[in-house]
């Protein structure tokens, strides 16, 4: 099992399903390193046309959004760079694909001085599996690198949720906190207003060009990275396709002559076929997040990414028809048997693993885990192949896709740091946003040569030290447009990147696509009850008449007021989709 | 002046002579006295959140954001005591209760006469090393080795498909899921319980015993005249304790399983607590529910310690 490999099993282990319907897993360490964001190609034209709304002043809480002219103010300029061109070019919103090692030779610099004052700073990220000791290696690398004396404190990831709120609540908050999308429940939003520092006077307009790296970042992921009218947040970009993709034994499905499936029934009949539970074989996982793909329900990994304008009103997923055909479908499963029983469990450990040992043949998560897996699997199984398969659509033909968010991770800067603490953490966000091909770039992902890696073949392969100590955690911090770059795997990485690809020329943006929208805090905590409702029902524990009843309250209760808060935001500001 | 002799035999000692006469052993005791008074008296403070709606990120720490919350009076009682989900949680709380009462409690007084009767020093260290060892393994095993033997991908349920019959599933069942609890209750802490009830039975004169067998009492009648006498003070002690503790049924176990069952069947009062104040951060509204679960707590205690005395037990204490 990966160190840093993200189960969609359990709950606890689960962080893309925050307090929220959310569908996003959090990026194991490898989809970390391997997926960068896209957006750019996306967002170019379309900045977002939003001015603030509900906004009262510069400082307390504000719920809405801020785009267009008020967000044409803050936003960085965007300064695109390209040190090697992308073997695989983004398009259709996927990331740019690098398949290629380079040579530490012809390694570019992208900062032109240490920028860091040697400041001390501490900084708090959420970790997935055993974090490296504070004082290793491969942090003092960086942190000479970059100028600074940065002390991590890794968190763990999965329960990262309950140490953020109560570090925000106490009067000793690190200099610098990594905030993922998906722990954005409950009160954190205000806390993030409340507690955090706006870097628009060092960033907005011209003044992030002294931050080359940072101003190499998409637009809309600067967008997403406004809080309460404030440019806050140090964006890690993503590409705006759905990052979750149905994974196949490959080799499993050839040896046996299994055909891909092509709708929603073709997809039961084969797990049917496939399941031989004496056999302690099982055709799939829990596959609700791919059925949300497969019928076409609105994103549900951002409240705000849930709400669409249909024929001038506005709908949120959960009141659409495919809603409650994916959860009916994804319940067929579970009642066919065709599930692995741990899944119902769902308190039994790695997905994944399951996935690898063959007792589970189809299985989804981020779509990192293609790379991530496969790498694993290697060394164990020479035999084993997996490959993503392309969504099919419900009804046969392709699937309606909804984008998902170009950011879901920030760093952000404690406010009241003095000047120099800001200075020093845009030193490391500028250092850990360096294109592929630097050698930024390389030290963050590689560490140092000859001692977290060795060059083999004009490919760089990490050593035991470069795999315990070689972490995600600094490109929390901040990350370039989004790329994948395998060079041991060149064919994996071109594949991830073209299947990307495919799945992003049928994505379309909703509503309030790219935009952070705070809601009023009375209508926060509204949708609570959903994720654990979906999960008893496509187990059988609910029937689909409970949802609708659940549906009915949630209008009640402030569903149709929050669509009318909505509206007006909508209209008072204008779409950011297009 | 003096005290009534049965109150206190000894003579009256100034304040201060007392002080400088005990002064080593109240010293003493401070350090215990402040982990109290700091983790367990100071916290109970933070309760006044109950009455507000607070946000802790108001104010520069989770503190003073208490001064600068609004009071809301009891509105958070009246949004606990109408949700539906919280009397959820008491039923399923309660019926915990009641069967880990019937079912749980009488099982390690059995166990502690069992291993009384053991005469071999050998074979009853061995048998209590086996009682006492899963106490000590965490939730997150038994759990684990409960499914590896009982889920639907368990031993048991693949042993039978391999014979050409239907597996099953015992851990996904909401339905059996308050027996599956009790059942890993008993398995893992019957044995613990086992060691007061083993002091009290070693507090037990020998010579009652032997009189006993003069008067011509057998076995039975020995166990039923004088050790289970000689036990009913520890059982009523326990009785009114777990009575007391009656709204707390086990968080780390429950909340580990409650993905596989759902809350419906595996919500208690002390998850919801944690689900409502640490996963949706609504602090107030979990405390409110805490507060109430504190407060019947209280009840059920003073109940109890009444039905105790009126047995004519010694109860947790007497006035």
């Amino acid at each position: 099992m990966t160190p840093n490999a993200v189960s969609t099993g359990s709950r606890r282990t689960e962080p893309g399903r925050g307090s929220e319907p959310g569908r996003e897993p959090a990026p194991s360490r490898r989809s970390v390193l391997a997926t960068g964001a896209v957006a750019a190609a996306a967002i170019a034209g379309g900045a977002p046309l939003l001015t603030a709304c509900g906004a009262d002043g510069d400082t307390g809480r504000k719920d809405g959004t801020t785009s267009g002219k008020e967000a044409a103010k803050i936003l960085p300029a965007y300064v695109p760079s390209e040190v090697v061109p992308a073997d695989v070019p983004a398009a259709h919103g996927s990331a740019a694909g690098f398949t290629r090692a380079i040579p530490s030779a012809e390694l570019k610099p992208s900062v032109a001085e240490k920028k860091g004052k040697g400041g001390a700073l501490t900084v708090m990220a959420p970790f997935w599996g055993t974090p490296p000791a504070p004082d290793n290696p491969y942090y003092k690398a960086m942190n000479e690198a970059i100028g600074v004396q940065a002390a991590w404190q890794n968190q763990d990831g999965n329960v990262y949720d309950q140490k953020l709120g109560a570090v925000l609540a106490s009067s000793d908050i690190p200099d610098l906190v990594v905030v993922p999308g998906w722990n954005l429940g409950g009160k954190i939003p205000s806390a993030i207003d409340a507690k955090f520092e706006d870097l628009g006077p060092y960033l907005s307009g011209d003044k992030v060009k002294a931050y080359p790296n940072l101003a190499a970042i998409p637009t809309d992921a600067w967008q997403r990275s406004i809080f309460g009218g404030k440019l806050r947040g140090l964006p890690m970009p993503a590409s705006y396709v759905t990052n979750i993709a149905p994974f196949y034994r490959k080799d499993v499905f050839d040896a046996k002559g299994w055909q891909l499936p092509k709708s929603a029934d073709e997809f039961l009949a084969l797990a049917k076929e496939i399941t031989s539970a004496k056999a302690k074989v099982w055709a799939c996982a829990d596959m609700t997040w791919t059925a949300w793909n497969m019928f076409g329900v609105l994103n549900g990994s951002d409240k705000a990414l849930g709400w669409h304008l249909v024929d001038g009103k506005l709908v949120n997923r959960i009141e659409t028809p495919e809603y409650l055909e994916a959860l009916e479908w994804t319940r067929k499963l579970f009642d066919a048997g065709v599930v692995h029983p741990d899944e119902k469990a769902q308190n039994q450990g790695d997905t994944s693993v399951r996935f690898t040992s063959g007792q589970c043949l189809i299985y989804n998560n981020d779509l990192s885990h293609w790379y991530g897996k496969t790498a694993e699997m290697a060394a164990q199984n020479p035999t084993f192949a997996m490959a993503a398969m392309d969504i099919p659509g419900h009804a046969g033909g392709t699937p309606q896709l909804w984008a998902t968010n170009p950011a879901n991770i920030w760093s952000f800067v404690r406010k009241g740091a003095p000047k120099s603490v800001i200075e020093d953490a845009l030193a490391i966000a500028d250092f850990t946003a360096a294109p592929y091909g630097t050698e930024e770039r390389m030290l963050t992902d590689y560490g140092v040569e000859g001692v977290h890696h060795t060059v083999k073949d004009g490919l760089p392969v990490k050593t035991d030290a470069g795999n315990q100590e070689v972490s995600s955690s600094w490109m929390f911090v901040a990350s370039p447009a989004p790329y994948i770059a395998h060079p041991d795997m060149p064919e994996i990485t071109k594949a991830q990147v073209e299947w990307q690809q495919r799945m992003g020329a049928l994505t379309r943006k909703s509503s309030f696509y790219g935009l952070t929208v705070a809601e009023p805090g009375r209508w926060t905590g509204l949708m609570n009850d959903f994720e654990q409702l979906e999960k008893d029902i496509v187990r059988g524990r609910k029937k689909l008449s409970d949802m609708q009843q659940a549906v009915a309250e949630w209008k009640t209760k402030g569903g149709d007021q929050l669509r009318d808060w909505y509206k007006k935001l909508l209209d008072t500001t204008g779409s950011a989709a297009g | 002046m003096r005290k009534p002799p049965t109150t206190d035999r000894r003579p009256r000692i100034p304040l201060g002579r007392r002080l400088r006469r005990d002064r080593t052993l109240l010293l003493m005791t401070v350090p215990a006295l402040v982990l109290v008074l700091v983790f367990n008296h100071l916290p109970i403070l933070g309760n006044v959140v109950a009455f507000q709606d607070y946000d802790p990120y108001v104010s520069t720490n989770g503190v003073t954001a208490m001064l600068e919350s609004p009071w809301v009076g009891l509105a958070q009682f009246d949004r606990v005591l109408s949700d539906p989900s919280f009397w959820d949680a008491v039923e399923n709380t309660l019926v915990f209760f009641l069967l880990q009462l019937v079912l749980f409690f009488p099982v390690p007084i059995a166990l502690a006469l069992l291993v009384h009767s053991l005469l071999r020093p050998r074979i009853r260290a061995f048998v209590q090393a086996v009682l006492y060892l899963p106490h000590f393994f965490s939730w997150v095993i038994v759990i684990t080795v409960f499914q590896q033997i009982f889920g639907g991908a368990g031993v048991i349920a693949q042993a039978l498909r391999e014979r050409g019959h239907e597996g099953f599933d015992l851990m996904t069942d909401p339905g059996l899921f308050k027996f599956l609890v009790t059942a890993e209750g008993i398995w893992k802490d019957a044995g613990w319980g086992v060691i007061v009830f083993l002091a009290a039975l070693a507090a037990v004169d020998q010579s009652l015993y032997e009189a006993a067998a003069m008067d011509g009492a057998d076995r039975w009648r020995r166990t039923w005249h004088v050790t289970l006498p000689a036990l009913r003070p520890v059982v009523a002690l326990l009785l009114v304790l777990r009575v007391g503790d009656a709204l707390t049924v086990g968080f780390e176990q429950l909340l580990l399983q409650r993905d596989a069952v759902g809350p419906g069947a595996a919500e208690v009062l002390d998850t919801f607590v944690w689900w409502t104040g640490l996963r949706s951060q609504d602090f107030s509204y979990a405390a409110a529910a805490g507060l109430i679960k504190g407060l019947v707590g209280l009840v059920l205690v003073l109940t109890a310690n009444k039905a105790a005395h009126l047995m004519g037990e010694q109860g947790v204490y007497r006035k």
